[in-house]
């Protein structure tokens, strides 16, 4: 009676399964956890990590009198609501859709062609990008000098006002605005819950759906999507084509990284440039050895897939509406697409409808609910 | 007067195989590879080979080559790596390439040329990251 007991027991402790998964596949799960990874400050960035430069760069962040006409802020297009994405296609002068800033303090590269290496280079980027915020180094350092309250915030997080020369005062602002969107970290998720049990051989919570397992199966296996989204964040954080079209329209062209590995080169403001806070460039290895490559033409950045529930549309351009069309993308794979050098590991998947409400069913569960962002105090009362 | 054919055949051997270790003392490598009377031996910095994570390959080449380049590719997908290593020459035959990186999970193919005395060898390596 006691071992029957047992027995029963066990049985209702034991993992609802809705399919096994084999060791190697269970190892794979295993490495994309735990969240979040560690957090080190950028060596680049002399005020990464320091609560006044957190501030101030919140302050900057909503700050519409950095736009080149006064009336445009980072907040425009990178909205809290919509995980500081915009939920827009690329459009008019902007050829790619506005990635969230969720979590992009683990980013290799940044922008979807990887012309920076840096948080506070990307950050500068879209204030002088006349299709963007069209502002320049003088303007900003301008408004910085002349603002008592940003002054004074500048004066906190670098321990100086700002300084007569603008480019110095502007990157300094980046490196501010940098170290908040280091801030901006996505919490833990459904699937991260289900790994967590996994290791420990725990039933699976609730959240994580027998379809959600289902999907997580394909992702491991038939689809082999982890060959390129792997790790905590679901990224290599490289650059693949993957048959989105590169021809904008007739006459243009985006080339992807092949154009980011240029204008890096061309950038001063880089992890081996005068710029860095890093005497050593400790973390310069990638930039001091990326190739250009012919292949590079019609690369994008490979995104994380967390918070994908929040930042459709999807794909560098924004062309695909819904989680679904992207999934579709792969199960219907154009190889004609692909440019010459395309890789050979890309071939329509052919997957069934369930399967795709599975793989469906499995991103959306890396996804959390987006935390409250309240309204900060005052990075300085200064009195008028 | 006419070479016996096993004494000729073990010569040739020595000639031919000599392993890198032979020649560098203290030099202790993960995997040794041989070809066209050169042998070269690699460890990698850090061990083993990370996946997506640039690192550095610790070669010794024996006899001392008068060049030597490495590269990496997957022969399954048709495409290499995305950073062009850089070698630095440390004398006797010893080099430290570096900014290597393994971006994708799966089979590389490690590739060694080498320029030495007897002329150009290339070799290969295979290797699993995961």
């Amino acid at each position: 009676m006691k071992r029957l007991l047992l027995l029963l027991l066990c049985l209702l402790v034991q993992p609802a399964w809705a399919i096994d998964f084999s060791a190697d596949e269970r190892a794979l799960i295993e490495s994309f956890g735990p969240w979040p990874p560690p957090m080190q400050p950028d060596p680049s960035n002399r005020v990464s990590g320091r609560a006044e430069a957190i501030a101030f760069g919140r302050a900057l962040f909503f700050e519409q009198r950095l736009g080149g006409d006064g009336k445009q802020s980072c907040a425009d297009c990178h909205l809290p609501a919509k995980a500081w994405s915009d939920g827009k296609p690329g459009t008019g002068g902007l050829l790619r859709n506005t990635p969230s800033l969720l979590d992009i303090r683990w980013n290799r590269w940044f922008g979807w062609d990887g012309a920076q290496d840096t948080l506070w280079a990307q950050s500068l980027r879209p204030l002088l990008d006349p299709v963007e915020m069209n502002s320049s180094l003088a303007a900003i350092a301008g408004l910085l000098r002349k603002d008592a309250t940003l002054a004074c915030g500048y004066r906190q997080a670098f321990g100086t006002a700002p300084e007569a020369d603008d480019e110095r005062v502007a990157v300094n602002a980046a490196k501010a605005l940098a170290a908040f969107q280091e801030t901006l970290i996505s919490a833990p998720t459904p699937f991260d819950g289900f790994r967590t049990a996994m290791a420990a051989n725990q039933p699976v919570p609730a959240e994580f759906s027998a379809e959600a397992q289902r999907g997580l199966k394909l992702f491991v296996g038939e689809g082999q999507c982890a060959v390129c989204h792997f790790g905590p964040g679901f990224t290599n954080r490289e650059f693949h084509d993957i048959g989105i079209p590169y021809a904008v329209r007739p006459g243009l062209v985006d080339p992807g990284r092949h154009l980011g590995i240029r204008r890096l080169r061309d950038s001063h403001y880089t992890l081996l440039g005068p710029f860095s806070d890093d005497p050593a460039r400790s973390t310069g290895t990638e930039t001091r050895h990326v190739d250009l490559l012919h292949r590079n033409w019609g690369e994008f950045r490979v995104p994380s897939l967390r918070n994908l529930a929040h930042t459709a549309p999807y794909m560098h351009n924004g062309s695909l509406a819904t989680l679904r069309d992207a999934v579709r993308h792969y199960s219907e794979l154009n190889e004609e697409r692909l440019h010459a050098d395309g890789e050979k590991l890309l071939r329509p998947l052919n997957l069934s409808d369930t399967q795709i409400d599975a793989l469906v069913a499995f991103l959306l569960s890396l996804s959390a609910a987006l935390p409250d962002f309240p309204e900060a105090e005052p990075v300085c009362r200064v009195k008028p | 007067m006419r070479w016996p054919v096993l004494p000729a055949a073990l010569l040739l051997l020595l000639m031919f195989a000599v392993p890198a270790w032979a020649c560098l003392p203290g030099f202790e490598a993960a995997t040794t590879l041989t070809g066209n009377g050169q042998s070269l031996s690699f460890r990698s910095d850090p061990a083993p080979m990370p996946l997506g994570k640039p690192f550095a390959l610790e070669i010794a080449v024996c006899p001392p080559p008068r060049g030597l380049a490495v590269d990496a590719h997957m022969p399954a997908h048709r495409h290499g790596m995305n950073y062009r290593p850089s070698i630095r020459d440390l004398g006797g035959g010893r080099y430290r390439a570096e900014g290597l990186m393994l971006h994708m999970p799966g089979a590389w193919e490690f590739v060694f040329d080498i320029e030495g005395g007897a002329g150009r060898a290339r070799l290969t390596s295979a290797y699993t990251v995961r």
